[in-house]
């Protein structure tokens, strides 16, 4: 017997009640049809989120006080916030293998201008935080180092904050109001959305001076830098450094006995790495469920068929079909029901995932159109599969039968 | 095939066949039979039903297996086969024609012709087609060859049945009840297709239980109550009307 003539039976088969084949594939059409859809927005969100870190620039880390990770805020700082001095700066200053250093301190509170009030994150910082974090001019000019040394109450806002508080009009020159102090507003920066779940153009930015003044605050926020060439190289020169000034003894290299933390822009690609391997794994789950709701009615309706065409299998026997042939010839047919579902559910998928680009396109630019190839693979296997272990005891049934019986049911 | 050779071709010694119910009761339905077919001939198994003359059928016909005695079938001996060695029997050296025709609906004519090809068999498609257009044109259906089965009359379609069992080029075939669902004329016209196929030398087996149509063959087996009863060739065979007057 020759494989193109089963597939053929079995495609006569699924033929003869093709809106009931249609019914049968439903769960596989759906199971494979989330799991290309899902992975498809997951890669496409993937896109956007490493579009974001990237746009952080390739050699950017950020160091925070304590260690347990980054914080929100002076204001909520745990213990260990305070473990970064401004001496600690000037050390590291000094290192070669880091560069453009932008030490930050935040200001706790609103801006105000008139009757317009916004609450952003005003951050003091340098010159630097603009360069190491790739952030760009759309009107006026950035904070100097002159601002800096002359302690100048002067304001960078960004677009959001100029929304906020200008609406309509020109912000350059205005003055605000942040803590009861009065600063100019210099410039204004360029968009640049959400970077980590937070909005990027929701800040405002001052000189580091005139934040230590108005704050009081003896340590740093957090600050960021960039490696010079490794960021392996960048990481052991600063922890040395550190260590070293605050007498930390670690030589396990615990980041646990640290009294700070330190990332780097790549070590945040593996974290949304890992945060997208879990989503794929869950969402998988979801679908295995799907699946094997699908083959069981795969199996149901397989079950059916059997009865059905009892008759047919007994005279296929009496003209010479051995059990094997049977067995292929329902197998086969079990296997055409979970594929072509597959191959449906997967076009659909496709072309909703293509639907939701377009749509999300328009919120968020850079959300483009992406499919997991691997993942339409793995469904299409896995139909394939379920197809087979669902068919297989409908098709031992129908190989089973006894050609005289067979031939006599009614 | 040649039809002067007395060679037996099918064989059986002390045939014996029971049923077993789930409580383990014996119901024996076939009694030492004993019998030998010779290549050629043509055989109809007459009997009442629950003599047992479907079960010598299906095991002559290597749908079923003895109890206990041997079927000697072409010099081999048949009776311990395996499902699988009996199936490659059925289809390569048997035919079969039922009553109720049992053929693939909604499927063309030269499909369910084809049908036994499919298994045991390596011939390319072009070489399959041919086989069957072969055993549709002996059968007097050429035209009919691309029609749904469904669209066909009983006798025509009993006329496909005969074509499917001929397409393997048996050396039996077995034909059970064959007249019983159709009218006295579509009857006629397969008893004279079955005589047809046995001058050419193929080995009839006819089971029926009307005795005007085991007339037809040359020799009558009566069995009654699980044994052969009579065992008669000197009657009047009828001839029934030449193909040839079909088409």
């Amino acid at each position: 017997m020759r494989i193109e003539d089963s597939v053929k039976t079995a495609y006569r088969g699924m033929r003869a009640n093709i809106f009931r084949a249609f019914l049968t594939m439903l769960g596989i059409i759906i199971g494979v049809g989330s799991v290309v859809l899902m992975t498809g927005v997951g890669e496409s969100m993937e896109g956007v989120i490493l579009g974001q870190i990237s746009s952080l620039g390739a050699k950017s880390m950020v160091m925070f006080p304590g260690n347990n990770g980054p914080e929100e805020g002076a204001a909520t700082a745990r213990p260990g916030y305070d473990s970064l001095k401004f001496s600690d700066i000037e050390a590291l200053s000094k290192l070669e293998s880091i560069s453009n250093i932008a030490p930050i301190v935040f200001i706790p509170g609103d801006a105000n201008y008139g009757r317009e009030s916004s609450s952003p994150t005003i951050l003091g910082t340098n010159e630097n935080f603009f360069s190491n974090q790739s952030i760009e001019l759309e009107e006026g000019r950035l904070i100097t180092r002159a601002d800096d040394e002359k302690v100048k109450f002067i304001a960078v806002l960004g677009p959001d904050i100029v929304e906020d508080l200008f609406p309509g009009s020109n912000a350059i020159g205005k003055r605000i109001k942040i803590a009861d102090r009065t600063f100019t507003v210099v410039g204004i920066t360029k968009p640049i959305g959400t970077q980590f779940f937070q909005n990027a153009d929701e800040r405002i930015f001052v000189p580091l001076s005139v934040a230590k003044s108005v704050t009081g605050q003896k340590y740093l926020s957090y600050m960021t830098f960039e490696a010079v060439d490794t960021f392996d190289s960048a990481f052991s020169d600063v922890k040395y450094v550190l260590r070293k000034r605050h007498g930390l003894v670690n030589p396990d290299d615990d980041p646990d006995k640290d009294d700070f933390t330190i990332r780097s822009s790549e070590q945040a690609q593996e974290i949304l790495g890992t945060v997208s391997l879990a989503l794929t794994v869950f969402i998988t789950f979801v679908a295995s469920i799907s699946l094997i709701v699908g083959g069981i009615g795969i199996m149901n309706i397989m079950l059916v068929a059997v009865t059905e065409r009892t008759r047919e299998i007994g005279l296929r026997k009496a003209l010479g079909a051995k059990s094997i042939h049977i067995l292929i010839q329902f197998l086969i047919e079990a296997i055409l029901l979970t594929f072509v579902g597959g191959v449906i559910g997967a076009s659909l998928g496709i072309f909703f995932s293509w639907i939701a680009a377009n749509i999300v396109h328009q919120f968020l630019a850079s959300y483009i159109f992406a499919i997991s190839p691997m993942a339409i693979l793995v469904a299409l296997l896995t139909a394939i599969l379920t197809g087979l272990i669902f068919g297989i005891n409908p098709a031992r049934r129908a190989a089973a039968l006894n050609p005289i019986e067979a031939l006599r049911y009614e | 095939m040649p039809k002067s050779s007395k060679k037996p071709l099918m064989e059986t010694k002390d045939l014996k066949k029971s049923y077993f119910s789930s409580a383990g009761l014996e119901t024996e339905v076939l009694f030492d039979v004993d019998l030998v077919i010779e290549a050629g001939e043509f055989v109809s198994i007459m009997g009442p039903s629950g003599s047992g003359k479907s079960t010598l059928m299906h095991i002559l016909g290597f749908l079923d297996v003895p109890t206990t005695g041997n079927y000697i079938f072409d010099g081999q001996d048949v009776s311990g086969f395996s499902d699988d060695e009996l199936a490659e029997i059925r289809g390569t050296r048997v035919g079969f024609v039922f009553q109720s025709f049992n053929l693939l609906p909604r499927t063309t004519v030269l499909q369910n012709v084809m049908l036994p090809l499919m298994y045991n068999n390596n011939d390319s498609a072009a070489e399959r087609i041919a086989k069957a257009n072969d055993a549709i044109d002996q059968v007097g259906l050429t035209d009919r060859a691309k029609f749904l089965t469904n669209q066909l009359s009983g006798g025509q379609q009993q006329r496909v049945a005969i074509a499917r069992a001929l397409v393997t080029k048996p050396d039996i075939i077995f034909a059970d009840e064959p007249t019983g669902n159709l009218d006295s004329k579509s009857g006629v016209q397969v008893m004279s297709i079955l005589q047809g196929l046995n001058e050419k030398g193929h080995t009839i087996i006819l089971v029926t239980h009307e005795k005007q149509t085991a007339m037809h063959s040359e020799r009558i087996l009566h069995i009654l109550d699980g044994r052969i009863d009579s065992d008669k060739s000197d009657f009047k065979k009828i001839h029934a009307k030449d193909i040839s007057s079909l088409k």
